[in-house]
Parts: structure tokens; C-alpha cells; sequence
């Protein structure tokens, strides 16, 4: 985020405040696994473009990173899920990721999903994230910002897509090559191929950290 | 410990110190971090937030305090706050603010409490030498670091003004800084002096639970309330910046007109400067209850004459507590007064572009302005130009030249007439014209190297 962009945007009305909803599951919640809590590692924040917004994570995304050991949590933009519905474009949506993101206890991993990928980008702008991680991106806005605080970038795409416009544009803005997945776009909550990509995100993210 | 005495000096390498956990304390230590710096970030309390917190024993808070800026165009540009917070929070609610941004990024382990810087001084050209005292215990220690970023602030010296028969006056002397809660003020008579901020506050405070208060202001102020137009009226103001000039004129005259006129209909002087060269007074209440006379407006102080303070118009009182909310001397005791180009005729740094000392190319200093908004993203962005600075230091000292020619044709820029008569207006810089210029050296430091 530059100067000139904070701005613009201290000039500009802030979008309208909602009750956000944001399901978070930490290790201590689990039951059934043993999960090691590390303090150290950063939680994780998970946007969708669903409609159902953070419920989509909720059974197999939240549990396998909390784990992992790490802080894991959904939100829902407004008018996703149980979040009320409020005016407001992609800035506004970016505006409830970067607001979930201050909730969380440290500096936040972006997981963003489909169109939400975008709004995980415009928010990565704003608020410096301990990482971006894109996942088939859709709609993404024209011109990727750049992140503040140099977080790593990463990008996962399905073996179909992995020559489109967005994975394109992706690889253009970040100077990163992207990680294929079998299977469709919307299989990513579930099944076999959802698993194999979320243990590729988690190692990343842990081995990053090394 | 032989390596802690006073002859052996420590060295931290490429290490920068901070010196103070305050607001801008902590935004430096993030900023820093995230530029890959190693951060030892000295506080002489046991507590951060620094004059946010009431348990640090210095706190200058009074009672009911809150921020004077609205929230939008105060937080901290990549750590805002919550959304459903009010527009203008407490300061409660800044500490919260402040802990919650010190917790995000893993700040306390930075953060050595209870150790006063007590002496810097420049050693092998660029590096410098601080000494940290202890607040108890062991004796002093000596460390040397790449750099050092002031963060100390100034709102901690009280600016104490002295009338004649003061010292016999009978009644209750206080600074607004010593006003504690106000439970002080509660069925006493009251008289507040000081026309700033503070003042108005406490005057407002004492007009619904003091008995009588009174309030002191030497000359006009512009009065602004806290709200303008349906917006929070810094954001209203600041919003007409993207207007072509001329209209921003007319603009912004329509929205101050209410406000100055109602100022003129309750017999207070005309404000001598324009509303962006001072800091203005924002106070939506202040002018309401003059208007119903729970204060009553007084000019300057002539002198105290036993348990009478008499007024310069010839009008006299007779007040339990005098509260003096004449504002804060800026003063870095820490550090000798040449590195910040203080010189004789005036207790004031002159920095260039605000922050860099003009002496020692490593020394800079966080958050020494007044501006018509907040100053916690102006802290932001200036440590985000240091840290850059310093990286561009370490790895292309041919750039960090030039760019150094370039901060000292900016500074030139922000000259204020310094007209005012009141020591926060030599801080005072034009918000606008001084992010513009910030602006520009981050530019500098951004672009990529001419290869």
C-alpha cells in the first residue's frame, strides 16, 4: 500500500460496518486428534467466494489446519453465510477480510478461494499478512496490488486452469509459478484431491517458516 | 559482571534501538521488523502504550479523555481498527488499540521495561553508543547499534506558565497532566486556563461537575465540532482535498462558517490564523455550555492576589482549583541536544523533513509533529521511510547520498511561520503538504536502483 493509495482512501467513506460472522477453530478445540498447539506458527485466515462463505472451510479446512497446530478460521463477507448482507464491491469485501484479520491473535496467513482470492489479494494490500495463499482464483480485480510486508505468495490451481487469464495474471503480478491439483475447481472442499491440496498448503507454510 | 561496566560496550551489530514503547514507539519497532532489522526497543516504564496507558506514572491523561481525530483518519494505515468501534474512541479504547497492534506483530519480546535511556552518543562515524540505565538494580550498560529511532514523543514536560503572586496563592495549583480522574473538580470551583484542547476538554468536564467553572483562553481559536456536514469533520474536511482548489475554498468556508460564528456570537476573539495552520479545537460541546453559562469564558490571567485570581479585563474570581492546561514543552533529554539541531535561540529540533536529525545521518526521530490529524499514520509512514532509509544505507551508500540531498530540499519546504505563540505551534506542520512530501521520499527510497 502506497502513501498516495492510504490516502485516497482515508478520503473515501468507509463501507458500512457489519456483524461479521467468523468461525474459528483452534487446536485446543479438537478432541479426537492430538493436536501439538504451536504458539509460534500464524493463524490462518480462510475466504471463500461461496455463498455459504465460511461454512464452505468448515469440515475438512478448519479442523486439518488447526491440526496442523495452527489457529484456523473462516470468514464471511457480508452477504455471505451469517453475515448480513451490506452495499459494497470488491473494496468492501477486502475491507471484511482485512477487519477479520486484526481480530485474529497474530499476524494472519490469507487463504482466499475462487472470487474470494481476489479479496484476499486487495486485502494483503492493506493489512501486512504472514502469507497469500490463492486457490483458483476467479475474478480477480484488474490490476493485482502489491502486498505490503513482502509476505510469500502462493498460488494453486486445477491441471484445467493452469493456462488461464486469472493463473496468468497471478504469475505475472507475483513472480511465482503455480502449484497444480487435480480434480475440478469446486472440489476443493471435499475428497480426495481437497486433502492432497490442503497437506501441499500446509507444508508450505510450515516449511517457510524453517 | 565485568561485562556490564561502564567500559565495556556491547556491540548489537546492524541492531537499531528504539527508544520508547509509546505509540510511536511500537509502530517504529513493526516497521523495523518487517525491513528485516534486528529491534531493541527501551522503555523506562514497566508498561507500553506510553501516554495511552493511566498506569504508566507519567501519563498526562485527563479525565474522559478521547481521541480528538476520527477513527478513519487515525489508525494505523495497515492495522485499522475495528469497525464498529465509535468514531471517536476513548483512550481506553486506544490502549486496547495499541496492546492488541503490540500482541498482533509480536512486539513485547522486542521491549526491554524499566530501562531509561540515560546518553547516547555518536561513535565510529555513523554508529552510536547508548547507555541504559536500569530502573533498578544493576548498574548501567553500554550497547552500541547501527542506529537509533527517538520515539519518546512530547506530551511529558509540562509547559508550566508563572503568574505573579502565584507561589502565595491559596487554592490548588495543578497541571492538567496531575488531574488524575475527576474527581478533583466535583462540587469545587473552577478555573481552567489554557485555550487548547486539554483545556476545553476539562473545562467541559468541570461545566457538569464542578460548581462553577471558569475558562481562561488568551486569544481565538477556530472551534470545531466533532462532527460537520453528517461526517466526522476531519474526515469532512479532509475528503474536500480531491476538489479543485478554488472550490475546496468555498467548501470549506460554508462548513466552518457555523461553528465561527457561533464562536463570534459568544464574544470569543477571532481566531489570528487560518484553520490549517494550527491545530484546531475539537470540542462539540464547548460552545454549548458557554452558551448556557456553565462556563464562563475569562481572557489571560493578570496575576493571583491571595485567593483571588484577577483577570486582565479587571474581572476577578475566586477559585479552589486552578487546572493549567497550557500543553507540554517538547524535550529529548536522552540525546545531546547538537545531534538534533537545537540551538541556542530555540529549545526546538530542527529536523530534516521532521525526523532525520541534520547532524548524524543514522539518527532519526518518530512522531515530533503537531498536524491537523492523527498522528499515529504520519508515524507510520515516517518510520516506513527510515526503515527503507537504513536498508538502502546497508546495501548502496552511493543512492542513500543522494537521497539525503533530496530530504534536505524537502524539509526546506515545511518552514512554518512559526507566528504562534504557543509552543505546540512550532511542531505544527500542514498535514497535507507534509504526507505529500513523505510521499515523495518514499517514492525515492521505492524506486528501483538505476542499474
Amino acid at each position: 500500500m502506497s502513501l498516495q493509495v492510504w490516502v485516497r482512501r482515508t478520503r473515501s467513506p468507509e463501507p458500512a460496518a457489519v456483524k461479521r460472522e467468523v468461525n474459528v477453530l483452534e487446536p485446543a478445540d479438537l478432541l479426537d486428534v492430538d493436536a501439538k498447539d504451536d504458539p509460534d506458527a500464524s493463524p490462518v485466515l480462510c475466504c471463500s467466494g461461496e455463498p455459504t462463505g465460511a461454512a464452505a472451510f468448515g469440515p475438512l479446512w478448519l479442523k486439518r489446519i488447526a491440526a496442523s497446530g495452527r489457529c484456523a478460521a473462516a470468514v464471511s463477507v457480508r452477504g455471505q453465510g451469517g453475515t448480513p448482507a451490506a452495499p459494497g464491491g470488491a473494496e468492501a469485501y477486502a475491507h471484511d477480510v482485512v477487519q477479520a484479520a486484526i481480530g485474529m491473535p497474530r499476524q494472519a496467513v490469507l487463504i482466499g478461494h475462487g472470487t474470494g482470492a481476489g479479496w484476499c489479494a486487495l486485502a494483503a494490500a492493506r493489512y501486512p499478512a504472514a502469507a497469500l495463499v490463492l486457490v483458483a482464483p476467479r475474478k480477480l480485480p484488474k490490476r493485482l496490488p502489491r502486498p505490503v510486508g513482502e509476505p510469500p505468495v502462493m498460488f494453486a490451481v486445477t491441471e484445467a486452469e493452469a493456462q488461464s487469464k486469472e493463473a496468468q495474471a497471478v504469475t505475472a503480478a507475483y513472480g511465482i509459478s503455480p502449484l497444480t491439483f487435480p480434480g475440478g475447481a469446486d472440489e476443493v472442499f471435499k475428497g480426495q484431491n481437497a486433502e492432497g491440496l490442503l497437506d501441499a498448503i500446509l507444508s508450505w507454510l510450515n516449511r517457510k517458516e524453517d | 559482571m565485568q561485562e556490564f561496566s561502564s567500559q565495556a560496550a556491547y556491540d548489537r551489530g546492524e541492531a537499531v534501538c528504539v527508544i520508547g514503547a509509546g505509540a510511536s514507539g511500537l509502530i517504529a519497532v513493526k516497521n523495523l521488523r518487517e525491513n528485516g532489522f534486528e529491534v531493541d526497543c527501551y522503555e523506562r516504564d514497566t508498561v507500553l502504550g506510553g501516554l495511552w496507558n493511566p498506569s504508566n506514572q507519567h501519563s498526562p491523561l485527563y479525565p474522559n479523555t478521547h481521541l480528538v481525530t476520527s477513527r478513519s483518519q487515525t489508525e494505523i494505515p495497515d492495522f485499522p481498527m475495528p469497525d464498529h468501534w465509535p468514531d471517536y474512541p476513548s483512550s481506553a479504547q486506544m490502549l486496547e488499540y495499541l496492546q492488541s497492534y503490540a500482541s498482533h506483530f509480536g512486539l513485547a519480546e522486542h521491549i526491554w521495561y524499566g530501562s531509561e535511556i540515560s546518553h547516547i552518543e555518536s561513535v565510529d562515524g555513523a554508529r552510536f553508543e547508548v547507555v541504559v540505565k536500569p530502573a533498578a538494580g544493576s548498574a548501567a550498560r553500554r550497547l552500541r547499534y547501527a542506529a537509533v529511532i527517538v520515539a519518546t514523543g512530547h506530551h511529558w514536560v509540562p509547559n508550566l506558565p508563572s503568574y505573579p503572586g502565584q507561589d502565595l496563592f491559596r487554592g490548588t495549583v495543578l497541571h492538567s497532566s496531575q488531574l488524575g480522574d475527576g474527581s478533583r473538580l466535583r462540587g469545587k470551583s473552577v478555573l481552567v486556563v489554557g485555550g487548547g484542547n486539554s483545556g476545553v476538554d476539562i473545562a467541559c468536564e468541570a461545566a457538569v461537575s464542578a460548581s462553577r467553572c471558569a475558562h481562561s483562553a488568551r486569544r481565538g481559536y477556530w472551534y470545531l465540532p466533532k462532527y460537520l456536514g453528517g461526517e466526522p469533520s476531519d474526515y469532512a474536511l479532509a475528503r474536500l482535498h480531491s476538489r479543485p482548489k478554488w472550490m475546496r475554498r468555498f467548501l470549506t468556508d460554508r462548513l466552518l462558517k457555523g461553528p465561527r460564528r457561533l464562536a463570534a456570537r459568544m464574544g470569543m476573539d477571532e481566531p489570528d490564523h487560518a484553520h490549517t495552520d494550527e491545530e484546531p479545537v475539537r470540542n462539540g460541546r464547548y460552545l454549548e455550555h458557554v452558551g448556557d453559562g456553565s462556563i464562563e469564558r475569562r481572557p489571560e490571567i493578570a496575576r493571583f492576589e491571595g485567593g483571588e485570581v484577577v483577570f486582565v479585563d479587571g474581572t476577578e474570581m475566586r477559585p479552589d482549583v486552578v487546572v493549567l492546561a497550557t500543553g507540554f514543552r517538547p524535550k529529548l533529554a536522552c540525546v545531546p541536544a547538537e545531534l538534533l539541531g537545537v540551538d541556542d535561540d530555540s529549545p526546538y529540533p530542527r529536523l530534516m523533513a521532521r525526523m532525520f536529525s541534520p547532524k548524524a545521518e543514522t539518527l532519526a526521530v518518530a512522531g515530533l509533529v503537531e498536524s491537523g490529524v492523527g498522528v499515529l499514520p504520519i508515524v507510520h509512514w515516517q518510520t516506513h521511510a527510515i526503515s527503507h532509509w537504513l536498508t538502502i544505507r546497508k546495501g548502496d551508500p552511493e543512492r542513500a547520498a543522494n537521497f539525503r540531498q533530496q530530504v534536505i530540499s524537502e524539509s526546506d519546504q515545511y518552514a512554518v511561520s512559526s507566528s504562534g505563540i504557543s509552543p505546540r505551534h512550532r511542531l505544527a506542520v500542514d498535514a497535507q503538504e507534509y504526507l505529500a512530501g513523505l510521499g515523495r521520499i518514499i517514492d525515492t527510497l521505492e524506486q528501483e536502483p538505476v542499474k
